[in-house]
């Protein structure tokens, strides 16, 4: 933060309706993986480098487009006889944030802290009255040189990252016709780790040409961490949370609106090479079962029907997030290589414990991948001075609180 | 059992066709005098034959200076008759401001927001909930894009530019379906009653469409949600003045400037129920418009109440003891609208109901004040008048009123209600919103006459006859196009939210 001003100003809020009305009386009520979510919020920035149709009104009126097809997004959480959520699909709209930033979008890449990434997506929590809170902000941030940031915030219980996603690819998509990064975290520390497609491919080689980009990274930001924070080398648990919309016999189409991630313990040595952490992480995920997943949606079921609360699900040991299937940086708001975002970030809120390993795609194609952590304050330190992960030549961003 | 109704029956229909009788022969009087009369001069003729009739003539005695007076006498007569009669003036077409979706107001929004920035006061919030839901509109109408703010941010850069967007929108759809050049426009008449800045509204659109220097512009401000007709009759008496000219009538009303931010009851009705909109209307005297107009007016009757005290508080803006400025409505509102139409149809019945019904009403009025004051006072069938009736969707409460008044049916009062639900109360131009309802739903036909009835404060009622002189062919283009086909829709007494 610079000294004094902040560099992110919000001037103005409004309610942001779809086009079309919604027909009354239509209401669904929240899954029990979704009430799991109850403590987590989701927070995602889009930035847009400027281009001919990318201007505010233009962005209000094809978000207007967007919102006739997400009946449940504009709709209000009421309880429900049985104490759980119901979302009353009553067509009240989403909240919509005007901000403006005093810097260039190159400047703010380079140079902002997490906790100011935060500013750009605004969040109010849940007050008193749940029928008049909207349980999604969106935030329509102006840089200096009419490059865009798009911030969007909701509570975990509406929707998982990859839904979310589509919210804002559906709205690109529609601004396209007519004329999505990371969201910040709430948490102590993070920093954002970009890695160019040659650094993956060259950590891959250093590793296991056959391993996937997201257990090679997964395992090499697992060790350091461990390391880092004084794990004693041996046996770990890693909590992997993985998108099962296509790992099921009948799977959810990718357009599935809602939770649909699946959280398990993977094991394994981390007195070992990398390389072999790799393995047993990349065998964990390519061996998840689909009784495994039903398992945890009844266990889920279970507890909510015994009337227990939501459980602190990113926590309390080190959580690895695989997102790296997301099509974020599908959302292009214009025509051409210009339309596509110049960065997505994604942060969990509400995370605690050991920390959050989140795995993005990146802007550039290929292997290339955006790494995000968040930590306790000494051990993010550490990571963002690590020689094992610096070889590999990864810009670093957005560091600091968050 | 069946014997019982029967003689009801016979009865009502007996003197639904004495009434029909008694119209016929009456409206037609002059005919039927007509018709016997021109048979005893032709059997007459006959009867005489050619040569009595040629010796009738040459008796008259006619030279050639005779001839040539009366013929001089006759041109002459016939002259200063056809001069003296007012220039038609004909409505060429008119475009209504379609409101973009993206400014629509749900109800579950106004009441969210109505909570958000009403936090201490849940009474009020109680207050204006139950008006919106009583209030016959739908879901579907419109606020400009400064009340979307939580607060509404009405700065008078946001007020011109709804004005800009509205009434520009609204011209250039004129003009795409007239092909009216702007240097052709030479009398330009804006109404907007709560919105008033410098330079004008009518100066704004003479500089954005580059209007000619040597044209006539007026700009009405506060003359109330009646100010449409008033334009119309100040465009009509220019067009006595100018002949061969155009004139664009411009009527909106700006809803960013008026968001009341108080609670008083009697000014919170305006929140609930003004809505965007904007019409413009092309006028011509020319007569090779006469091919392609859809409508000629023949009468514009004025009528303003201001001079009753109570007639002149019931609309009135000022500000609440909080220091909040807002326009309060008084109770007695729909009382003073009653008597207003009374004073209109005084004068307007004249000239436009059928001499059966003019007789009849005055056979009644005598006899009330003769022989026994306790008779019914007539009310006239102005359906026989009129085909189409546009009532000023002010608010549910004055259709129901009017549509008492004046026993019109629920089909008659169609066009009101559902320009109500679809667009709300879009004060001046709301009349144009209900024309464009019947056109769009094919109703209009050639030789349809059209009764527009509007309400102000003032207290004013302003009336306009329109006669159709073109069946207009649907689809039309127009606010409705995309929406017409779900209406008529049934509105709920209470909508529950």
């Amino acid at each position: 933060m610079t000294a004094g001003g902040r560099r992110v100003t919000v001037f103005a809020k409004s309610t942001a309706v779809s086009a079309t009305p919604v027909r009354p009386g239509k209401t669904y009520p929240l899954s029990s993986l979704d009430h799991l979510m109850g403590r987590h919020t989701l927070h995602l920035v889009f930035y847009y480098r400027p281009g001919p149709t990318l201007d505010r009104d233009g962005l209000k009126e094809s978000l207007s487009e967007v919102l006739s097809h997400y009946p449940a997004v504009t709709g209000r959480l009421n309880r429900g006889e049985d104490g759980g959520w119901i979302v009353k699909c009553n067509d009240a709209g989403v909240r919509l944030l005007d901000a403006r930033a005093s810097v260039t979008l190159e400047e703010w890449l380079g140079s902002a802290s997490a906790e100011e990434e935060m500013e750009l997506a605004y969040w109010e929590p849940m007050g008193d009255d749940p029928s008049i809170w909207s349980p999604y902000y969106i935030q329509i941030t102006e840089f200096e040189d009419k490059a865009f940031a798009i911030g969007l915030s909701c509570t975990h219980m509406h929707a998982d990252p990859t839904c979310a996603t589509l919210l804002v690819r559906a709205w690109a998509d529609s601004h396209r016709r007519a004329c999505i990064a990371y969201a910040p975290f709430l948490h102590p520390s993070s920093a954002t780790f970009r890695f160019s497609d040659l650094a993956v491919k060259s950590l891959l080689a250093d590793l296991q040409p056959e391993a996937s980009p997201f257990s090679a990274l997964a395992a090499l930001f697992w060790s350091r961490i461990a390391r880092a924070a004084g794990v004693p080398p041996g046996p770990g648990d890693l909590t992997l949370v993985v998108d099962i919309r296509k790992r099921m016999h009948a799977p959810l189409p990718h357009g599935f609106y809602g939770n649909a991630l699946h959280f398990s313990r993977a094991r394994a040595d981390l007195a070992a090479r990398v390389a072999r952490v790799a393995d047993e992480l990349g065998r964990h995920v390519a061996g998840l079962q689909e009784e495994e997943i039903w398992a945890a949606a009844e266990w889920a079921h279970d507890r909510r029907q015994r009337g227990e609360e939501a459980f602190q699900m990113y926590g309390p040991e080190l959580t690895c997030f695989a997102l790296d299937h997301v099509m974020a940086y599908g959302a292009a708001f214009e025509e051409g290589e210009g339309g596509r975002p110049a960065h997505v970030s994604c942060r969990v809120g509400g995370a605690e414990g050991e920390g959050l390993v989140v795995v993005l795609p990146a802007a550039e194609e290929g292997a290339a991948r955006t790494v995000m952590v968040t930590l306790p304050e000494e051990v993010a330190k550490a990571i963002c001075r690590d020689d094992a992960i610096l070889r590999y030549g990864p810009t670093v961003m957005f560091v600091g609180r968050g | 059992m069946p014997a019982a109704p029967l003689p009801e029956f016979s009865s009502s229909v007996k003197l639904k066709y004495v009434k029909l009788g008694y119209q016929y022969l009456v409206n037609n009087f002059l005919t039927f005098l007509l018709v016997p009369v021109m048979a005893t001069v032709v059997l007459e003729l006959v009867r005489l034959g050619p040569d009595e009739i040629l010796a009738i003539w040459r008796s008259l005695k006619l030279d050639l200076v005779g001839i040539l007076c009366s013929a001089f006498l006759i041109v002459f007569a016939a002259t200063v008759y056809f001069m003296s009669r007012p220039r038609p003036v004909f409505l060429v077409d008119y475009a209504c401001f379609k409101p973009p979706s993206y400014c629509r107001v749900p109800f579950a929004t106004f009441i969210e927001h109505t909570r958000l920035l009403n936090l201490d006061d849940p009474k009020s919030v109680q207050f204006q909930t139950r008006i919106l839901e009583r209030s016959g509109l739908g879901e579907e109408t419109c606020l400009p894009p400064a009340n979307h703010f939580i607060p509404p941010n009405p700065t008078m850069e946001a007020s011109r530019a709804e004005a800009q967007f509205v009434i520009f929108s609204a011209i250039d759809d004129l003009i795409k379906k007239t092909g009216l050049k702007p240097k052709d426009i030479d009398i330009l008449v804006v109404n907007c009653s709560l919105f008033s800045p410098t330079p004008s509204l009518s100066a704004m659109i003479v500089n954005k469409y580059k209007l000619r220097s040597n044209i006539r512009s007026f700009n009405l401000s506060g003359m109330g949600c009646s100010a449409g007709l008033i334009s119309i009759d100040l465009a009509r008496d220019i067009l006595q003045v100018h002949p061969n000219s155009n004139a664009l009538v411009i009527s909106t009303e700006i809803i960013t400037p008026n968001f009341y931010s108080g609670n008083q009851r009697s000014m919170l009705l305006p929140n609930c129920l003004f809505r965007m909109g904007a019409a413009a209307i092309l006028l011509s005297n020319r007569r090779r418009e006469a091919r392609r107009a859809k409508y000629r007016l023949v009468h514009v009757v004025r009528t303003h109440k201001g001079a009753d005290d109570r007639a002149y508080r019931c609309v009135y803006e000022e500000e609440d003891p909080q220091g909040h400025s807002g326009i309060s409505l008084s109770k007695d509102l729909m009382a003073i609208a009653g008597e207003a139409l009374k004073s209109n149809i005084t004068t307007i019945g004249p000239l436009v109901l059928p001499v059966s019904e003019q007789l009849l009403f005055f056979f009644t009025l005598v006899g009330r004040k003769l022989i026994n004051p306790k008779w019914k006072p007539y009310i006239p069938d102005f359906k026989l008048a009129f085909e189409h009736f546009c009532i000023h969707a002010g608010g549910r409460a004055v259709i129901d009123e009017l549509q008492k008044n004046l026993q019109l049916s629920p089909e008659h009062v169609e066009a009101s209600r559902m320009t109500l639900h679809r667009f709300g109360n879009t004060s001046s131009s709301s009349l144009w919103y209900e024309l464009n309802y019947i056109e769009s739903k094919g109703r209009m036909r050639r030789g349809d006459r059209v009764w527009q009835i509007g309400f102000g404060s003032g207290f004013k009622c302003n009336s306009a006859v329109w006669k159709c002189i073109r069946t207009i062919k649907t689809p039309i283009d127009g606010p409705w196009a995309d929406c017409i086909h779900r209406y008529p829709v049934d509105i709920p007494e209470v909508v529950k939210c």
